[in-house]
């Protein structure tokens, strides 16, 4: 005993200065060392113990612990023939700590092979342990495999001057090193990784493997970026919930939830300090998936409750409507009306429930209110029951009512009667059905729903708005358009990112309310709304007349807002821009056809000298075309995808390119659309061989490139130029011959 | 006087027992003694507290602002004779102030309860009165210095300098077997903060979580729970050692061959089974 107070002073004077471990620890040695005199099993904890500890110490330098750990292998392979598993614990937690510290001494000293042997020899010790210690010392041989690794694995490059600055890692071993043949130690660091990969794919019941190695992964990826991806697709594809389908204990609730999180910790750790945009993306990818599930999991909040037991005959009635169990409806049970005369309220009441057959009406001082009660619930009346409830009222009317004339005739035969017949007047009607339905019967005959329901029913109107001027509904006209597109910039990059799987071509257009929908709307409400109101005989299909007059500068506001919100960020609205010209040319070809068929019937068929209606659809192009012109760079590829989409080309619209070749830088790219056109759109090649041509003629940058193609397009017209070009030469052209 | 009628009556309870005298609050401040320490320990049985003779897990507790949770429950921990400390994780301690887009901000590891004690009352005695801080910050400064703040310790650092605090008997090394943290926000921190500094103890720590609410009654209920907790944690522990001690794990059999470590999450389990309201996490996290 006085021996571990001694030790536990020597501690303290340690702690208190981090300085004296190197004189402390050689002295405390053979006093902890197994094969002591006087040893105790409480000495050597405290010894193995108090190693792990010197050694993890942040108080002193790990140049001044690389000699010391020299020394205390011998008794670290010692403790681990001890049969304490605290004692295993401590020494391995101390390996790993050393094993960097005898690595290095051997990378400087390659003839000092001692140490190097005592620490396989160790190494070899803890290895085996791996997959047969109990679990706490399997937790501390993944950290010393942790170590390891990190040290056998390439890092960052070294610095010669400062060695004791560099990390310890796999680049400090020189190739030729006597002991540790570098291609081994790499084998050895790379299969060792794998074991520990392996330990989180593998039974999950053993939890504390598991975050353990998860958080000793995490340092890994840190360090040695080498090996940092197959780390992280390995934990990506590793499954936090596997225990999930295993029935569900608090243990393994427990367990389960700790995994999930603690894989969480480790990832949102690495994207926190990697500045990686895709690997972020991956990790966010992996952590919703894992969110959801967990949500399947755990969440029984919003899950529905599992449908009762219990038959479903003999239920409430709204609980089987629910289920949706086909019940054959039992004849409802019908109170007999009590004997002798009876009110109005009592035959109608088919419902034995007291407080529906006491409810009075007359609550109901409002008459509206009563209305807006009726008429949804007349509304929802069931036919079937009302049929019933009807035979059943009228069935117990006629009994009544023989009994009625029964008992007249007993008091034409001077027999006395109740005075209460009068209530059978025959201006009863059977029909009053809300009574019935709504249970509402309580009302005495008279008073009660006589005035109501002869009220009559007028749907309600609002008071008519004052008709807008014609500048007022410009006006506001204007500034809903200003709103739509404010609202489109909003929704933009959100919307742009969750596009989802398209319907193809059976998807009805505006139907997500996305900005797609959006853009639709509005390019049709820009193409087709006033489509030919211009025409002064409006003479239109109706597909045409949705929009009232007036509106015809509203579609010309929706163009110019259109134009505007694509030029704003042209490069990425490209598609807003072909989806908006395709509309505007599929509603040109529309008037064209509507104007032919007028013009059939007014002219007998002789179509020659039908109006042509204007064409948006060019000048919408064009004035897009133009806007963009100033702006395209050479390497912009998305006028290549603009020029082959939009539906119509023509002369005009081709004459584009040649005038954005006059520029040098962008003559590649008007001789790239022009290829395209002519490969990918045979109905324009002629026009495209023309505009080539000319721009061949015109412009003298542009001309290599041109006659490269026009050489395999129209090599005549190479032929003739040749001519050409030979009387020019004569007239000093500055272009060099052909040849 | 606050009004909490529970308070008053364990003030009077507590009123004979010895109690080392605060550091005095400077203005005259009766209220800390109404949450000290040793009030829990009355009427509780004796199994609660760990004689000092046996083995002993270290313990770290973590809250938010090192004020209201953890400090609740490294008094309690410490009060059953645990090493403990403990430590916030936000960036700085932030106690409620007259209104809620106003709170009281302090540094970590620089401003003494002491301090934030003096400055409070100064500001507005009734009112923190009424709310609880004063009696929160009385009890804290008999506890240890100041708020501590995670992120800034660096584990392994010899804790000499802590030896008053209570509780500290048996820290002085810097380092813990267990972190309990107070909600997951705290629990995701500390993994956090452990990733980043990298392990480099190569010591295997538990680091569990016990979701308690922010507020002086839940951290009542809180730290009785931790305590429970830490005492079951311990004994296994304690176990671990005898049973291990002379002849290894291969003589003992069935849950005694069970070391600690991976006891752990059984422990867990049957722990929040009496604290169903606490739901707890764990990991296996390295210092």
């Amino acid at each position: 005993m006085t021996s571990l107070s001694q030790l536990a002073s020597a501690r303290t004077l340690a702690l208190g200065d981090g300085r004296y471990y190197r004189t402390i620890v050689p002295g405390v040695l053979p006093i902890i060392a197994v094969n002591a005199q006087g040893t105790t099993l409480e000495v050597q904890r405290w010894g193995a113990d108090f190693l792990a500890e010197t050694f993890a110490s942040p108080t002193w330098p790990s140049d001044a612990k690389e000699p010391i750990s020299l020394t205390v292998l011998e008794v670290l392979n010692q403790y681990l023939k001890v049969d304490d598993v605290g004692i295993v614990k401590s020494t391995i937690q101390a390996a790993a700590t050393i094993y960097p510290l005898v690595y290095r001494h051997t990378v400087s000293q390659p003839h000092d092979d001692g140490p190097w042997k005592l620490m396989l020899s160790i190494k070899s010790n803890i290895l085996q342990r791996m997959d047969s210690a109990p679990p706490g010392v399997r937790i501390c041989c993944v950290k010393f495999v942790q170590q390891v690794v990190l040290v056998q694995t390439p890092g960052m490059p070294v610095d010669p001057r400062r060695p004791e600055q560099n990390d310890i890692s796999l680049t400090i071993l020189p190739r030729d090193h006597p002991l540790m043949p570098y291609g081994n130690m790499e084998a050895e660091g790379s299969g060792l990784l794998d074991r520990l990969l392996d330990i989180i794919h593998g039974n999950h019941g053993e939890a504390l493997l598991v975050t353990a190695t998860l958080n000793a992964l995490g340092m890994l990826i840190q360090r040695r970026p080498m090996i940092a991806n197959r780390i992280l697709s390995s934990v990506l594809s590793f499954n936090p919930l596997k225990l999930a389908n295993s029935p569900m204990t608090p243990k393994s609730k427990v367990i389960i939830r700790s995994i999930e999180r603690t894989t969480r910790a480790l990832l949102l750790n690495v994207s926190r300090r990697n500045p990686d945009a895709n690997l972020h993306a991956r990790i966010n990818q992996y952590l919703d998936r894992i969110a959801r599930m967990r949500i399947d999991v755990f969440d029984e909040s919003n899950r529905k409750r599992p449908a009762p037991t219990e038959p479903t005959d003999g239920l409430d009635t709204s609980k089987r409507q629910r289920l949706g169990a086909v019940v054959p409806n039992p004849a409802p049970v019908i109170p007999p009306l009590p004997p002798g005369p009876v009110s109005f309220r009592e035959l109608y009441t088919l419902n034995t429930d007291a407080n529906t057959a006491n409810f009075d009406v007359q609550i109901f001082q409002d008459r509206e209110t009563l209305y807006r009660i009726l008429v949804p619930i007349l509304h929802s009346v069931d036919e079937k029951k009302l049929g019933q409830a009807l035979n059943i009222v009228r069935t117990r009317y006629l009994a009544k009512s023989e009994e009625a004339a029964r008992n007249n005739a007993n008091a034409a035969n001077g027999v006395s009667v109740d005075d209460d017949e009068e209530e059978y007047e025959p201006d009863f009607e059977p029909e009053d059905a809300e009574q019935i339905i709504n249970r509402l019967d309580s009302a005495p005959p008279d008073d009660g729903p006589g005035p109501a329901s002869s009220a009559p029913l007028a749907p309600y109107k609002l008071p008519e708005a004052p008709p807008l001027t014609e500048q007022e509904a410009q006006r506001y006209g204007d500034m809903t358009i200003r709103r739509v597109f404010g609202m489109l910039s909003a929704i933009d990059d959100a919307s742009m990112k969750s596009k989802g799987s398209k319907g193809g071509f059976n998807r009805l257009a505006a139907t997500t309310y996305d900005q797609d929908a959006s853009i639709t709307i509005l390019c049709r409400l820009a193409t087709r709304s006033a489509a030919g109101l211009d025409d002064p005989d409006g003479n239109i299909k109706s597909e045409y007349e949705v929009a009232k007059k007036g509106s015809f500068a509203l579609s010309e506001t929706i163009r110019d807002a259109l134009f505007n919100y694509i030029m704003y960020d042209w490069r990425r609205r490209i598609d807003i821009a072909i989806n908006w010209l395709n509309e505007e040319w599929y509603n040109d070809q529309l008037q064209v056809q509507a104007a032919r068929q007028k013009a059939q019937a007014a002219m007998n068929g002789d179509a020659a000298n039908l109006p042509v209606p204007k064409s948006n659809y060019r000048r919408c192009a064009l004035r897009l075309l133009d806007g963009m012109m100033a702006y395209i760079e050479s390497s912009d590829k998305v006028l290549v995808r603009f020029i082959s989409e939009i539906p119509e080309l023509d002369r005009e619209i081709l004459q584009r390119m040649k005038k954005m070749a006059e520029d040098p830088e962008r003559v590649s790219l008007s001789i790239m659309v022009l290829q395209f056109l002519y490969m990918f759109r045979p109905p324009v090649r002629d026009i495209t061989v023309d505009v080539l041509e000319d721009m061949w003629r015109t412009n003298d940058r542009a001309k290599p490139q041109a006659k490269k193609l026009l050489s395999k397009w129209r090599p005549h017209v190479l032929e003739t130029e040749n001519e050409v070009k030979m009387e020019a030469m004569n007239g000093s052209y500055e272009v060099q011959p052909v040849s | 006087m606050s009004a909490d009628p529970r308070l008053r009556s364990r003030l009077q309870a507590q009123q004979p027992a010895a109690v080392p005298p605060p550091p005095p609050p400077p203005p005259v401040d009766p209220q800390p003694m109404g949450l000290d320490g040793a009030s829990d320990a009355v009427g509780q049985p004796a199994v609660d507290v760990v004689s000092d003779d046996k083995f002993k897990l270290k313990f770290c507790t973590v809250c938010a602002s090192n004020q209201n949770r953890s400090m609740e429950a490294h008094l309690q921990l410490a009060s059953a004779h645990l090493p403990t400390i403990s430590f916030g994780t936000g960036s700085l301690v932030r106690l409620p102030g007259p209104t809620v887009s106003t709170p009281n901000v302090y540094q970590f590891n620089s401003t003494t309860y002491k301090t934030i004690h003096q400055e409070l009352t100064n500001q507005n005695e009734h009112l923190y009165m009424q709310n609880g801080l004063l009696n929160m910050l009385g009890r804290n400064l008999n506890i240890k210095g100041y708020p501590e703040r995670f992120q800034d310790w660096v584990p392994g650092k010899p804790r000499l300098e802590h030896a008053e605090d209570q509780g500290a008997a048996g820290t002085e090394a810097g380092v813990v077997d267990v972190v309990i943290t107070c909600e997951e926000r705290c629990f995701d921190a500390v993994l956090d903060d452990l990733h980043n500094k990298g392990g480099k103890l190569n010591r295997p720590v538990h680091v569990i979580n016990v979701d308690i609410r922010d507020n002086h009654e839940e951290a009542l209920v809180g730290g009785r729970a931790i305590r429970d907790l830490a005492l079951r944690l311990n004994d296994a522990a304690d176990k671990e050692r005898e049973t291990h001690g002379e002849g290894g794990w291969a003589s003992g059999s069935g849950a005694a061959r069970q070391g600690f470590d991976e006891r752990v999450p059984d422990i867990l389990a049957e722990w929040q089974e009496n604290w169903p309201n606490m739901p707890a996490l764990w990991s296996l996290a390295w210092f």
